[in-house]
């Protein structure tokens, strides 16, 4: 039984974890509190199943179209609908409070368009559903590949950002616009870099998770709440965090709808995130700030 | 060679900047003395880019307008600024700070030979170029500052204040290997609360006093005058 909710979570966070990274990588680079990053994830998941249904294009092949595409839509919107945010706020309050906001309108034009399009029905496709014998248990083999590619998406963010000069230069804005300016990083280029490669993750994320779970154009919310919590969690603006955040919330959730009930998981993630701020409000990796 | 003219910055009503005009050329050290509030930091933040100056400021560097430029452009222009404070990347190694330095397209073709140099002139760095700087003394975070400012190979360097809070021993290394530096052709603009010190290794030097410039001349020439002393090499000399 252990086993089970172990192996289970693990593949459930591979994909919360992408989402995670995406809004670290949103907040603390672009320092934009991208509230409707739930609402990309659910555009890539209802992507994915129009690819999957109606151009016979599987959901695998689909990535390599829904996240370059989530790339340049995010990088739109941090030019055109963010930039003048973040130009006219003296400070990095004043860019939350104006970003908080910017997203929440954009959250409710995403998720029309969405209805409008797909309605309220619930939606799902059957992909790589066959079952899969690991050590006694049987996991479904479309959880298994989704878990693979995030995990082989996520080693190559962290390679990227540790090991190439743009990855770096990305930390560097994170850790201090100011000083980045001074060697010559362009920082509101590099913001919008950062927030687009967050909406690609972001969409990465949706179009694996949409592979095993039942989606609908009105659940957003439910993953920016979740994206919110990992974040919190995991320490602003660490990559690690938010991985180790988005494999506990995993953890936590899996375990209350196999051992008490599926209908608690929310309360369990509630629950998890009162004790963090509670005991460690800085975060697992974060450092309290002076 | 760096030309400042005319330049002046307003905080709201209050006047930080009045007409200060001032020159650096390469291979010299410039200090600028002055009282806290006296508008030295706000003139180097104003030339480097970080503050908006007056309509009709100018400043140019071997005949490029760098006025009115982001700073990433003013770097990439040759002009580099260690800011108070120091402004390194705590959570970036040593190696990962300077890496950043030379992120100016200027200063990537030449990037290796310009960090066996900063190593050179500072062989601590060499030792401890995993670290996260965060974990460093102030003196070796000032290094790392230094060091990465070189990185971006420029023709001038500003300097806010390198000397704060360092022990008197770390501060004369500090100021040895601006010197250093100096002979290797850098232009070196200082704002220095250590008169005594920076007067000693300085060619030239003006006082600024109230957002104006009240006083210049050679450093022994500012080391002899009566009012220098009395303001600024007396009692109010920190070290």
């Amino acid at each position: 039984m252990l086993f089970l909710i172990l192996f289970t979570s693990l593949l459930l966070g591979g994909a919360y974890a992408l989402m995670a990274m995406g809004l670290t990588l949103q907040y603390g680079v672009a320092r934009i509190m991208n509230l409707s990053i739930g609402e990309t994830l659910v555009g890539a998941a209802f992507a994915a199943f129009w690819l999957q249904t109606q151009a016979q294009v599987g959901p695998l092949w689909g990535l390599l179209v829904i996240t370059p595409a989530a790339f340049v839509l995010n990088w739109l919107i941090y030019r055109h609908l963010l930039t003048p945010l973040v130009r006219r706020a003296k400070n990095r309050g004043m860019l939350e409070v104006d970003s908080i906001l910017a997203t929440f309108g954009l959250l409710f034009i995403l998720q029309g368009v969405m209805l409008a399009l797909f309605g309220g029905n619930y939606y799902s496709y059957s992909y790589f559903s066959e079952p899969v014998e690991l050590f006694g248990h049987t996991f479904a083999l479309n959880r298994i590949v989704a878990f693979a590619v995030a995990a082989a998406v996520a080693l190559a963010l962290y390679l990227g950002l540790n090991r190439t000069r743009t990855g770096t230069a990305v930390r560097a804005v994170s850790v201090d616009p100011v000083a980045a300016g001074l060697v010559a990083i362009d920082v509101a280029r590099t913001s919008a870099l950062a927030f687009a490669i967050g909406g690609a993750l972001t969409a990465c994320g949706g179009a694996l998770l949409s592979m095993f779970l039942t989606f609908n154009a009105s659940m957003g919310v439910v993953f920016t709440t979740k994206a919110l919590i990992i974040v919190i969690m995991g320490g602003v603006g660490d990559p690690r965090g938010a991985v180790i955040a988005a494999l506990l919330l995993a953890l936590a959730e899996t375990t209350v709808a196999t051992l008490v009930d599926p209908g608690l998981t929310l309360a369990a993630t509630y629950g998890l995130f009162v004790l963090i701020l509670l005991f460690r409000p800085q975060g697992i990796m974060g450092r309290r700030t002076a | 060679m760096l030309e400042i003219r005319d330049i002046a910055v307003h905080y709201g009503r209050h006047q930080a900047l009045d007409k200060v005009a001032l020159d650096v050329a390469k291979g010299e050290i410039v200090v600028i003395l002055g009282a806290n509030g006296a508008g030295k930091s706000t003139l180097l933040k104003t030339v480097a880019g970080l503050q908006a100056a007056v309509h009709g400021s100018t400043v140019t560097l071997d005949d490029h307008r760098l006025d009115g430029l982001p700073p990433h452009k003013v770097v990439e222009a040759g002009l580099a600024l260690v800011p108070e404070g120091r402004g390194v990347f705590g959570e970036l190694t040593v190696a990962e700070n300077l890496a950043m330095g030379a992120y100016a397209q200027r200063a990537r073709g030449d990037e290796a030979r310009r960090l066996a140099q900063v190593l050179a002139l500072f062989p601590k760095l060499a030792e401890r170029r995993g670290q996260m700087v965060r974990t460093m003394s102030g003196g070796e975070q000032q290094m790392v500052a230094i060091g990465r400012a070189l990185m971006s190979a420029p023709d001038i360097l500003m300097l806010d204040e390198p000397s704060l809070g360092l022990s008197p021993l770390v501060c004369g290394e500090l100021f040895d290997a601006l010197e250093k530096v100096r002979d290797t052709g850098v232009g070196i603009l200082l704002v220095e609360q250590n008169a005594r010190r920076s007067l000693e290794m300085a060619d030239r030097g003006y006082l600024l006093e109230n957002g104006r410039i009240v006083g210049q001349g050679t450093a022994a020439a500012l080391r002899d005058d009566e009012n220098v002393r009395r303001a600024y090499l007396g009692a109010a000399s920190a070290h």
